[in-house]
């Protein structure tokens, strides 16, 4: 495997409220994640997944703690070089899919890439490519209201990679879909990160989301409680996350 | 808490939010206001019936557009009020308000706001009437007698016909709301069917669309004789309608095939803005068009005052050009006539001229006139002469006659193809044109043609001559003092003199400044149309463009794509008047004689650079709207 860090984070906490009223949110994590690491994030709710993955996608700042993605500390660097970051090297999948119902899926993928000045023949191959991979081609020309959940999810997946981004963050991405969608878009992600295409970092409540990852790691109250490794068989692996998530006894949502 | 008490505070609270629609609004009650007031105040008494009338039709036309600006400036402004407040509403419904209770709700909050525009209004408006009548009647040239006040009928007027507008439009948002679901109000979620349109459709529509404004410009610059005002009439329908389908039509179709070509779409954020415009043109359409018409209205209506006011100076010349014009059957008594004037006044010009009276019975013509007069090349030339006039004529002809013509304020027949006249069965050819006012205002009263000396002569056997002295003193206002001296001459036949104050045509002076006026009003509301419906649109793209700032893409390739989708949304109305004016204006010039186009290129200018200013004011305001800028 590929030892080429992507994303470190060390000692990364995070304070809410003014001062006397303070929580601590995130209390000290220690993560790296390494080129082609498909990360499941579990955790029950209010033990900070969203916290987390809000400051690793440079949306919410931390109050200690470093962030290096690709070499570089997110955590000290303007605003302007920041979003220069989150252009070129993460991409985004959330629960609720996010395209535009303005334009055709094509154009949806496309986008990321035609905004940042890409040659216009470069946009149409790449969105060619990535939707036929992810089996979109016959649905380019529709709208995404013309579109499935699944479909759209797809859709909104070949968005985040068509800028070839150092790291996916995915957020809930099965969240919406049907057991068929979700596992659909599973293989999906799975094929793209065996493929070397992608590092993903994936949070997500559901066990059998987490069980498509290389390494789970559960989130408790702030900080990181265990690590859990795939090995070759995903099932033994789903069976285990559920064994691990009934002895914390919390509600995962 | 009352439903007054919930409703005033979330007035106080969103009154912030609301202030540049109630400034807009207030805007348009100000200016309404001040037109009304300039009919009751009957400040235009003192300027004689005429002109009241004639004033009163011009400012009541412009009020009928200023109420049909106002209904629509409401009604965005009310829709703007509802959708943003139909997210709120949403929450009242979980508390387990009614939908009427919460349309009660929406209906006193709007009517607070609505209550705060017309005061506004109303009290600008009355400090502004005073500096608007003033700056009227300076740009009329007219002196009077301001009194300070303002007439309470108009005040209750505006506020009557507001109200009702608004209420009527409030009411409207109440049948909303009640009818409106619960789910629709919580999410507020669009599903947005049909993006793009039927191709055929769009095909035909353009086709239809582009062959209605054709032939619209044909009309309107074709000299048509008689049939101008039909012409007008019909070329004013069809581009109206062509406006409309070419908006509807061609747009669309055009960023629909652009928006095909990935290769062109693919540029950076083209993608993002062209779908953006494909996807607003269906329902903006109609306000482009309706724009663009309106632009039109306020270039012609400053066009109409300009030539108006070229055309009244040209008369007024024409009346000022002597002060005394005395006609007499007897030759060679300038001298005589002179030494009258000189007792009380001094020449500062004078000439003599004879010409033969023609019965009308002798001539034969296309549209004929009531009297003719010939006059002798060489006795106009030695007139330019002593009284200073260019006269660059060659001598006509034998079969030939120059068209020594008057001005009037405006003709329907447009072709002067009638060049051909038939004097006592001989024809004549025109050989040249002037509106030089050689014989004064003699030439506003009789159609004078000239000719060479020698038809002059023949023509002597079917005509009376007379013989004209002209007379220009230099203070023209002490022009009484000679007039018992020249009619107490036994050979004056007949006196024209000319008292400067005596000015008939003084209303088209204020027709000509309310003509400016009319013509800010349209910019004025064309570009605050544009700049309502924009407002109003942001609020729909801001989830949008949240999407696509959580999908990483930075605020200023976001104000690039806003920047050039705005862009669109103020040019396209703007070319489609820029190319519509020319025709207009073309067809009006036609109908005055002269040439406007410097004016055309002016007002052009003039409304160019006001949309500039509304565009970015609009680009920075959007931007905050749809939660770009904070």
């Amino acid at each position: 495997m590929n030892n080429k860090k992507v994303l470190e984070i060390k000692n990364l906490t995070k304070d809410y409220g003014n001062k006397g009223f303070q929580a601590r949110v995130l209390k000290g994590i220690d993560l790296t994640i390494y080129e082609n690491d498909f990360i499941a994030i579990m955790g029950p709710s209010g033990s900070g997944k969203t916290t987390l993955l809000n400051i690793l996608s440079t949306i919410d700042k931390p109050t200690q703690g470093t962030i290096t993605l690709d070499g570089q500390d997110i955590t000290t660097i303007t605003n302007k070089e920041l979003s220069k970051i989150r252009r070129d090297k993460i991409g985004f999948i959330f629960q609720d899919y996010n395209l535009l119902d303005t334009m055709t899926l094509q154009d949806n993928i496309a986008l990321p890439l035609s905004l940042n000045g890409v040659d216009s023949s470069i946009c149409i191959q790449k969105s060619l490519e990535l939707a036929t991979m992810f089996g979109l081609k016959e649905h380019l020309k529709k709208y995404p209201h013309q579109l499935s959940g699944g479909q759209k999810q797809r859709g909104a997946t070949c968005r985040a990679l068509i800028t070839e981004p150092k790291i996916i963050f995915a957020d809930e991405p099965t969240g919406a879909l049907d057991s068929k969608s979700s596992r659909d878009l599973l293989e999906c992600l799975k094929n793209v990160n065996e493929g070397n295409q992608a590092t993903i970092l994936m949070v997500t409540h559901d066990a059998l989301s987490a069980s498509y990852a290389k390494d789970v790691y559960i989130l408790c109250d702030g900080s990181i409680q265990c690590k859990l490794s795939r090995g070759h068989d995903r099932k033994e692996f789903y069976d285990r996350i559920i064994e691990t998530q009934a002895s914390i006894g919390s509600d995962f949502s | 808490m009352s439903m007054l008490k919930l409703a005033f505070q979330n007035f106080q609270r969103s009154f912030k939010n609301y202030i540049s629609l109630v400034i807009s609004l207030a805007f348009t009650i100000l200016i309404f206001f001040n037109f009304q007031n300039l009919i009751d105040s009957h400040i235009f008494d003192s300027l004689g019936e005429a002109v009241f009338r004639n004033v009163e039709i011009i400012i009541q036309i412009i009020t009928i557009v200023l109420i049909c600006f106002m209904l629509f400036f409401i009604w965005y402004a009310t829709n703007v009020f509802l959708s943003k407040r139909k997210k709120d509403i949403g929450i009242y419904i979980f508390m387990g308000l009614t939908n009427q209770k919460i349309g009660q709700l929406y209906m006193i909050e709007t009517t607070f706001i609505g209550l705060m525009a017309l005061l506004f209004g109303i009290v600008s408006g009355i400090i502004t009437a005073q500096l608007f009548q003033m700056i009227l009647f300076k740009l009329s040239d007219i002196s009077i007698d301001l009194q300070i006040g303002f007439s309470l009928k108009s005040v209750l007027i505006v506020s009557a016909i507001y109200f009702l507008i608004y209420l009527i439009f409030v009411c409207k948002g109440y049948i909303n709301i009640v009818r409106s679901s619960v789910l629709e109000m919580v999410s507020a979620s669009r599903q947005n069917e049909y993006v793009r349109q039927n191709h055929f459709i769009l095909i035909m529509k353009t086709i239809v669309g582009m062959g209605f404004l054709c032939t619209g410009y044909y009309f309107a610059i074709k000299k048509g004789g008689m049939d101008t005002i039909n012409n007008a009439m019909l070329a004013v329908v069809l581009v109206i309608v062509g406006v409309y389908l070419l908006f509807g039509g061609m747009i669309p179709l055009l960023f629909q095939t652009l928006a095909k070509r990935k290769t062109f779409l693919y540029k950076k954020e083209r993608n993002l803005w062209v779908n953006n415009i494909i996807f607003r043109i269906k329902k903006n359409y109609r306000t482009y068009a309706m724009v663009s018409v309106l632009m039109l209205c306020s270039v012609t209506a400053l066009a109409t005052g300009f030539a108006m006011k070229e055309r009244h100076d040209g008369i007024v010349h024409f009346r000022n050009t002597y002060t005394f014009q005395v006609m007499s059957p007897k030759k060679d008594l300038y001298k005589d006539f002179s030494e009258l004037i000189d007792k009380n006044n001094d020449i500062e010009y004078s000439g003599e001229v004879s010409f033969l009276q023609v019965d009308s019975s002798y001539i034969d013509e296309r549209f004929k006139n009531a009297s003719y007069g010939f006059l002798s090349y060489s006795q106009v030339k030695q007139l330019a002469k002593d009284t200073h006039f260019t006269f660059d004529f060659t001598i006509p002809k034998d079969n030939e006659y120059i068209r020594v013509d008057r001005k009037t304020l405006m003709t329907i027949i447009t072709d002067n193809t009638h060049e051909t006249i038939k004097i006592n069965h001989q024809e004549y050819q025109i050989a040249d044109y002037t509106t030089t006012p050689y014989l004064g205002y003699m030439q506003e009263k009789t159609a004078f043609y000239m000719v060479n000396d020698t038809v002059y002569q023949q023509l002597k056997s079917i005509g009376e001559e007379f013989y004209l002295y002209n007379y220009k003193i230099t203070n023209p206002y002490h022009f009484a003092a000679s007039i018992q001296d020249i009619q107490g001459h036994s050979d004056c036949m007949g006196l024209i003199k000319m008292d400067p104050q005596d000015d008939e045509l003084q209303w088209v002076r204020i027709l000509y400044s309310l003509c400016i006026f009319m013509f800010m009003v349209f910019v004025f509301a064309s570009g605050s149309i544009i700049f309502m419906k924009l407002y109003n649109d942001a609020f729909e793209e801001k989830e949008r463009y949240q999407v696509l700032q959580k999908i990483g893409i930075s605020k200023k390739t976001l104000k690039h794509s806003i920047t050039n989708e705005l862009r669109f949304a103020y040019a396209a109305p703007l070319l489609v008047m820029t190319i519509s004016s020319y025709f207009s204006i073309r067809a009006l010039a036609n109908m005055v004689q002269t040439d406007l186009l410097m004016i055309n290129i002016i007002s052009v200018i003039a409304i160019i650079i006001f949309f500039t200013i509304c565009y970015f004011l609009s680009t920075s305001i959007y931007q905050k709207n749809a939660g770009i800028k904070s």
